[in-house]
């Protein structure tokens, strides 16, 4: 854990920042408005006491409730990761900054992206679908895409999380899809 | 021959005579049947004078997998190119969220065939930090030294897959020797050749045993000089070093900007290395360099990414070297419960895998399964590099970058 860069960023994206600055094992997580990521971003990258300049992953999340894109980065700077969560995307019409300006390689990423949860990142040139085929029209990593799972319906189904959660709707005893606090 | 002379934004329709041919002899149309769902895809598919597509794959032998490419070629040169995925695609993110913390090794093991305890290590290590366990110190170097291994093999196979993109048959028969007694070795504590499903969450789920440890002696003893031969093997022939040299060259900042890792990061002169950069498991205590190539302005080129994955199997040789001296005594698995329920939260772990960083970002709502785990595989972020380093080479050069940047589609299409 880097308290120094705890520090910075306290002081450098107080106004910007929707929480605290989570610190554990060697992450340091920051909590922003999807409405912010590209400035926060800009900053990240550009600012010589920050410097992160790659983009280690990009990850969609469903909770269940409202949408997020999860960032994680590296800089020279520090010894940590660092975790951007952009958080309180709606679930009826994801809709975020795109990153090709500062990482041209985030262009397949977000497309995975959009391809799983439906995200729709504004100003990528080439928001199409990266795995499924072209007419397939749902976002399967979304928590309330259907499984087809038969054991969903068999006499036993229910005992675990899948077959609860995954059940079409109008199924008698359909309990409400996962959830989580993240 | 027929060249392709549609207006631009015209494309072919189900109906098209020339589609209903390619349909009769079974191949692919170049031109999808549906509009375009981007600018990008429009630009892409219409063509200029004098250009025409051609499709190279999904069974394509140097594409390394199911990867389909729709090349638009000028004569012999590529003006621009469109990677197809999606033919592996199984949904393994998916699956992951309904199998428990367990059965995910398994189910992330044959992503990335080829180094396939890379796959389980990233998640492993996630799932430790969801659960705040500690690794004994044994796990750890037996880790290591397994990994280290399957590095080697898998830049041995990089090696002879280069030559053969390039027709050269013989050094694939050399790489193929050393992967199996390599897999050989490890099946003796695994029990698999392939997809070894040997970490567990907190250690390894078999101690090292004789037959290992002899096969490894007997191998090691002549590794080293086995490789510097495979090296003297195809370093020297000229065909080989003026097809790679010069071509698909990507400079420091290009790389960093097209989130490249691995091998293909440090040949263009970034020393950035997950061992060194995030030190996790025994790494720190280890004495073993970052190999960079492609220091200049100009960067690194397809020889410097041949030649730099080849200074790595020096390095692993070395770790493996200490990791046999090292190797301490004690316990190989932490004491943890059957059924694991981590508290909620999140944890990013990442390794370095032959190919670059392999992460899992997991996602614990307090049940046995996790509620989401990001898989973040190297060569699909590698892969996109094809399309920047292609255009204005010729349609031979597309096997040599390729193979440079070297893809397994397993990871790629998840």
């Amino acid at each position: 854990m880097d308290r120094t860069l705890r520090a910075r960023l306290e002081k450098r994206f107080a106004d910007r920042m929707s929480g605290p600055v989570r610190q554990r094992h060697d992450t340091t997580e920051i909590r922003i408005g999807a409405a912010d990521l590209t400035e926060v971003m800009t900053a990240l990258h550009d600012e010589p006491d920050l410097e992160f300049v790659l983009l280690a992953d990009l990850a969609g999340v469903d909770t269940g409730d409202h949408m997020q894109v999860v960032y994680h980065l590296w800089s020279a700077r520090t010894p940590d990761w660092l975790r951007v969560i952009a958080d309180g995307l709606p679930r009826d019409n994801p809709r975020i900054a795109t990153l090709t300006g500062l990482w041209p390689g985030a262009e397949w990423m977000e497309r995975e992206t959009y391809d799983m949860f439906g995200i729709i990142f504004e100003g990528n040139r080439d928001l199409r679908r990266i795995y499924m085929p072209p007419d397939y029209t749902s976002f399967p990593l979304r928590k309330d895409f259907y499984l087809p799972d038969d054991a969903a319906r068999s006499p036993g189904g229910g005992v675990r999380h899948m077959e609860r959660t995954h059940v079409p709707t109008g199924t008698p005893g359909r309990v409400a899809r996962r959830t989580v606090k993240a | 021959m027929t060249t392709f002379t549609d207006p631009i934004g015209q494309h072919a329709s189900a109906d098209d005579p020339r589609i209903m041919l390619d349909n009769q002899i079974g191949a692919f149309e170049a031109v999808p049947p549906y509009p375009p769902r981007t600018e990008r895809e429009a630009e892409f598919y219409s063509l200029r004078d004098g250009e025409m597509f051609i499709n190279m794959g999904p069974q394509h032998p140097s594409t390394h997998g199911v990867l389909r490419v729709v090349l638009k070629i000028n004569g012999e040169q590529v003006v621009d190119l469109d990677p197809v995925l999606g033919y592996l695609h199984r949904g393994v993110e998916k699956l992951c969220e309904t199998s428990d913390y367990h059965h995910v090794i398994s189910q992330v093991d044959p992503l990335e065939y080829v180094s396939s305890l890379f796959n389980e290590w990233a998640p492993v290590m996630a799932f430790e930090k969801l659960l705040d366990v500690e690794v004994p110190r044994r796990a750890e170097y037996i880790r290591v030294l397994t990994g280290e291994l399957l590095r080697i093999s898998s830049h041995a196979l990089f090696q002879g897959w280069m030559a053969l993109d390039l027709g050269g048959l013989t050094p694939i028969l050399y790489s193929f020797i050393e992967r199996d007694e390599i897999v050989e070795m490890l099946a003796a504590i695994t029990g698999q050749r392939m997809l070894f499903n040997y970490f567990r969450i907190g250690g390894v789920n078999g101690d090292l045993n004789h037959e290992f440890m002899s096969r490894l002696g007997d191998w090691m003893s002549r590794a080293a000089k086995q490789h510097e031969a495979n090296i003297g093997l195809l370093n020297e022939n000229e065909i080989f070093v003026r097809r790679m040299r010069g071509i698909g060259k990507v400079d420091k900042d290009t790389a960093l900007r097209m989130a490249v890792t691995g091998p293909n990061l440090r040949a263009s002169g970034v020393a950035y290395d997950v061992r060194r950069a995030h030190p996790y498991s025994v790494y720190p205590e280890l004495d073993f360099d970052i190999p960079v190539r492609g220091r200049g302005p100009e960067g690194g080129d397809s020889l410097d990414r041949y030649l730099l994955r080849l200074d790595e199997v020096r390095e692993s040789l070395r770790i493996i070297d200490q990791c046999l001296h090292a190797m301490p005594d004690g316990p190989i698995m932490a004491r943890l419960p059957r059924l694991l329920r981590p508290r909620p939260g999140r944890a990013w772990a990442a390794v370095e895998a032959p190919r670059g960083l392999y992460g899992t970002y997991a996602i614990s709502d307090g049940t046995d399964q996790p509620f989401r785990m990001k898989i973040h595989d190297p060569s699909f972020v590698n892969l996109q590099l094809v399309g920047m380093l292609m255009r204005g080479n010729l349609i031979a050069d597309t096997m040599a970058v390729m193979a440079s940047l070297d893809p397994v589609m397993g990871g790629i299409d998840k």
